[in-house]
């Protein structure tokens, strides 16, 4: 037998290497995937199979700074398809059930096409009770839709607050590109308002439930009975500074007005009440906003999307007197006798007339109770625009007060660069004569005068507006309070006292708001009128109480109605009297229950 | 000679034990992939049956006088090419390919049976006294006997069972004794053939080598010629028949050229296979713990990609334990095939060891991913009746050829 032929020992040899050799190439690469890259494999088995579903926590509710609930959450039903099971043949009766326009459905299935069959898609949420027991009774001839129950906004305090209250929306697709690490598409945000704001602390921390799902990520059951589950924590609660019934009290008396108003306590800077009206109604936002009420909302000639006590800058008219005087008192340019004749008028190459007739000799505080605008027209000469400039921006106005709810305007505070850059070098000096009454080219927030009439009450010294001062776990649990600036003007104590005996006087004396003086506490004030090339004037007031220890200070800016101590101080009263006599108003209205509760307020002021 | 009648001498339970193991590892894997699985949950009961039907055909075919084989084995070739061609008109088509024959219900792969009868023939071919493999027109008649078959099984399309074909013929012509020229002429054409599939560029390199190779061998002119001309021949065939094809084997094989190129089509198995694998780590995730098995990321797991269930669940120990017994199982058919003096028996069995073993490593390497994806079971492991005593078939043609190996001088 030659070496090479028939089962010879080289063939078998052969055979022998091929067989063990190619082995060996298995086995290595057995060796190289299960212990090299073993790692590597576990993580895309896993990454297969184990399929994280989110937990959308609880969003933080807003508590009024006695407690009372004001922005909640509360259940609401949402209709859901599964694509796999779903025919969609079902289409037509489910629209029509939903009232929606025929499509509806197709377009948000068409654009979750991407997800896989077996995850069911939100199709539509906040939906009616009665479109919930139609799914419960039909739900055999409806394969592939069903409900959950999710939580959106709820008012129970009957505040709104709207545009500083704010509402969630779904993350725009800018906001998730640069936030994706926490957002996910679907996700509800703050979009505006405190919502947007504290939207870190409200929105809690999500989990996750660990499930397993097969190839077509349909669910097995959970991912080690649950073990790696991460429970979603509940979002902080926040104690606002608002409190309900001075907020109740606006919002009551501005329905049917344009306007804003806002009220601060001035030792601590907090926002008792804010609001800015027409308000839009919160509840239309809570999920699915209706397109009907957004084109209504944002066609409506007042704005009610606009917030107007932030964003809002108006000439603030007499109340400006106020800044004046203190400017001119800290100065020395004047004392509290020094007087200035007022023949009915002021000439500085034109006539300017002064109200309510020739006032004779006067001086600052009575200047201020008559609202004279000759004693002013003369002292802003004394001032000089610079330091009148600079008083304006000591007091908060001329920048932002930098709110905690984001959107607001700097309004203008008018100084010579302004004027040159407008008239040119040589601008006639006449101009600056109305700026002393508040008028002219100069423009302020109702939110700068609530900040500057709290400054003033507490005497150059104060807190920057805030709304919120704390926040908790839940309400049990103590308050974490948030620290805001000081603000400190810089001013001598006494011109603030010597302005506030006019601002007293004003309201206790023989001023321009005597009509709202109250027995039980002392209001001092300042009223104002803007003139308004449009149409009727604004009425403002600003104002604070009691006068001996100012615990609320208030600016009101009612739009197109007239003099400012016929229409805005109204309200201010209101407002004091909501806080001042709080415990005296719910003990009348446990006396009277037979009072619907939120006239209590309007009955007891008559 | 001397005649040993312990039963030692009779019976090597060297080749039946790692079979024995093997047949209770698949079943295993089939219980494991099928238990959560909402159609194929009796698959384990059948398997089990199928074993135990399977272990009486290996020890009736111990049993029989050796010389059956050499009668059955043209019958037998004569009627499986018979029940290959009745399948491209009566089969069921079952994963794209024309292959199965359905009795009721039972049904069964005429390309099992044709194994069966290619070895046997080829070998009786071979085996006869006058037969020179040396010889160009025994080569040719030879490469026929096997061929046919192959391009029946390759018209269901079955590439795979193609393969081992290919595998077996070539086997027996080397253990037969062909000169190193006649190799060379019998395995330049498939090689021109593989290459062509990348591309013309690959076709001629291929070519290019061939043609050194006739250089080399410095036979004539005309030969020489003629060898270049099948090898051209070849690469328009392999062309010809890529392009014939059913479009879920083009796939596959693009597919193994780059599996990601289409991650959730024909790449996914081999992805999914992978993953199963390498997550697997050194002690598997434990029975019944693969969640790539149990969640059923490869379909059909239980057939041809069951070595993932096994890597998967048992790890590299399980699995390379697997491949270690079919290296011993392997390393003693070779010995028996060395040892038997009768020609026809010697080259039979090698014949069945190139079936297992290109089985093995087309099954093995594909879940490795190192061969495409073309489907063809692990023997004694995967699901399957008909491949399962297939299989035990011809191992009992091996353990009688190994009770009567001292029969023969």
């Amino acid at each position: 037998m030659k070496a090479d032929s028939f089962a010879s020992v080289q063939r078998k040899s052969i055979i022998n290497i091929v067989i063990v050799g190619l082995f060996s190439l298995l086995v290595f690469r057995l060796f190289q995937m299960q212990i090299i890259q073993q790692e590597l494999y576990d993580e895309k088995s896993a990454n297969n199979s184990i399929k994280a579903i989110e937990q959308i926590p609880l969003r933080g509710v807003f508590l009024d700074r006695n407690g009372e609930v004001l922005v909640s959450n509360i259940p609401a039903y949402t209709l859901r398809i599964t694509p796999a099971y779903y025919d969609r043949k079902l289409n037509r009766i489910l629209e029509t059930v939903l009232g929606v326009d025929s499509g509806y459905i197709d377009k948000i299935l068409y654009n979750n096409r991407v997800y896989s069959k077996f995850i069911p898609i939100r199709i539509r949420r906040g939906i009616e009770f009665k479109v919930v027991s139609w799914l419960e009774e039909n739900s055999e001839h409806l394969p592939g839709v069903d409900y959950i129950v999710e939580m959106q906004r709820g008012y129970p305090a009957g505040v709104m607050a709207s545009q500083n209250f704010g509402y969630t929306k779904e993350i725009s697709p800018r906001q998730l590109k640069e936030e994706n690490d926490y957002y996910n598409p679907g996700d509800y945000v703050g979009y505006n308002g405190i919502e947007k704001t504290y939207e870190k602390l409200l929105r809690g921390e999500k989990g996750y439930n660990y499930i397993l799902v097969d190839s077509k990520q349909k669910e097995i059951g959970k991912f080690k009975d649950g073990a790696r589950d991460v429970s979603s924590h509940k979002g902080y609660d926040l104690v606002l500074s608002i409190d309900a019934d001075v907020q109740r009290v606006i919002e009551k008396e501005f329905e049917g007005r344009s306007g804003a108003a806002v009220a601060i306590d001035p030792k601590t800077g907090e926002i008792l009440a804010i609001g800015s009206f027409p308000q839009y109604d919160l509840n239309q936002f809570s999920y699915v906003t209706s397109r009907d009420y957004l084109a209504k909302l944002y066609n409506d000639p007042d704005r009610p999307s606009f917030n107007r006590a932030t964003s809002s800058p108006k000439p603030p008219g007499s109340t400006f007197k106020i800044m004046a005087a203190i400017a001119a008192l800290d100065m020395g340019v004047i004392t509290e006798e020094t007087t200035i004749y007022c023949g009915g008028g002021f000439t500085f190459g034109r006539f300017f007339k002064c109200h309510g007739g020739a006032h004779g000799s006067i001086n600052v505080v009575h200047a201020i109770e008559k609202s004279c605008n000759t004693f002013f027209y003369n002292l802003i000469y004394k001032i000089g625009l610079d330091k009148w400039h600079d008083y304006a921006e000591r007091l908060g106005f001329n920048k932002p007060v930098n709110i905690d709810i984001g959107e607001e305007v700097k309004g203008l505070i008018p100084d010579n660069e302004y004027y040159e850059k407008r008239y040119g070098p040589n601008w006639p000096r006449s101009i600056m004569a109305s700026l002393g009454i508040g008028q002219g080219e100069v423009n302020v927030t109702p939110l700068q005068l609530a900040q500057y009439v709290a400054l003033v009450a507490n005497d150059g010294k104060s807190f920057t507006p805030h709304l919120v001062k704390g926040y908790k776990e839940d309400q049990t649990k103590p308050m974490i309070p948030l620290k805001f600036p000081e603000i400190d003007t810089g001013i001598k104590k006494e011109a603030f006292e010597i302005a506030k005996k006019g601002m007293f006087l004003v309201v206790q004396g023989a001023g321009t708001a005597t009509r709202i003086r109250m027995k039980e506490f002392n209001i001092a004030g300042k009223t104002g009128t803007a003139q308004n090339p449009h149409g009727k004037d604004h009425a403002l007031f600003i104002g604070f109480a009691p006068f001996d220890d100012p615990q609320i200070a208030v600016a009101v800016v009612v739009e197109n109605v007239g003099f400012g101590g016929t229409h805005a101080a109204p309200i201010a009263q209101k407002m004091f009297e909501a806080y001042l006599l709080k415990n005296k108003l719910k003990e009348k209205q446990q006396t009277l229950p037979q009072f619907d509760q939120t006239l209590i307020g309007a009955k007891f002021a008559d | 000679m001397q005649i040993d009648y312990k039963l030692k001498d009779k019976f090597d339970p060297g080749i039946f034990l790692p079979v024995f193991i093997l047949i209770i590892i698949g079943l295993t894997a089939i219980y494991s992939s099928t238990v959560n699985h909402p159609t194929a949950s009796g698959n384990f009961e059948r398997q089990l049956i199928f074993g135990i039907i399977a272990v009486i055909v290996f020890f009736v075919t111990y049993s029989i006088p050796t010389n059956s084989f050499r009668f059955i084995a043209v019958p037998a070739y004569l009627l499986s090419l018979l029940l290959l061609i009745v399948v491209l008109v009566a089969g069921k088509k079952v994963g794209g390919a024309k292959s199965w024959l359905d009795f009721g219900p039972l049904g069964f792969q005429p390309s099992e049976l044709a194994k069966i009868g290619t070895i046997l023939s080829l070998a009786a071919f071979l085996s006869r006294k006058n037969t020179n493999i040396e010889s160009f027109k025994d080569i040719v008649i030879a490469l026929a006997i096997g061929f046919v078959p192959v391009a029946l099984i390759l018209l269901e399309p079955d590439m795979g069972t193609s393969f081992v074909f290919f595998g077996l013929i070539l086997t027996l012509i080397f253990w037969k004794g062909i000169s190193l020229f006649g190799l060379f002429v019998v395995l330049s054409p498939p090689l021109v053939a593989i290459s062509s599939l990348f591309g013309t560029f690959y076709f001629i390199v291929a070519l290019v080598f061939v043609g050194i190779g006739l250089i080399f061998f410095r036979k004539d002119i005309f030969f020489s010629g003629s060898i270049l001309a099948l090898n051209l021949g070849a690469g328009f065939f392999a062309d010809y028949v890529y392009k014939a094809l059913s479009p879920h084997q083009q796939k596959r094989i693009q597919s193994f050229i780059d599996p990601m190129a289409d991650p959730l089509g024909a790449g996914y198995n081999a992805i999914q296979a992978k993953v199963a694998i390498g997550s697997g780590g050194l002690f598997g995730k434990g029975f019944l713990h693969g969640n790539q098995t149990q969640l059923q990321f490869i379909p059909e797991q239980w057939t041809d990609f069951i070595y993932c269930v096994i890597g998967e669940e048992f790890g590299f120990i399980g699995s390379a334990a697997t491949l270690l017994l079919f290296l011993f199982l392997f390393m003693r058919i070779l010995k028996i095939a060395s040892q038997t003096k009768d020609e026809f028996l010697s080259l039979t069995v090698i014949g069945i060891l190139a079936v297992y073993f290109v089985h093995l490593l087309i099954n093995v390497g594909m879940a490795v991913g190192i061969m495409p994806v073309i489907g063809i079971p692990l023997p004694f492991v995967s699901y399957g009746g008909t491949s399962l005593l297939v299989n035990m078939f011809m191992l009992g043609i091996v353990a009688n050829v190994y009770r009567t190996r001292k029969n023969y001088t």
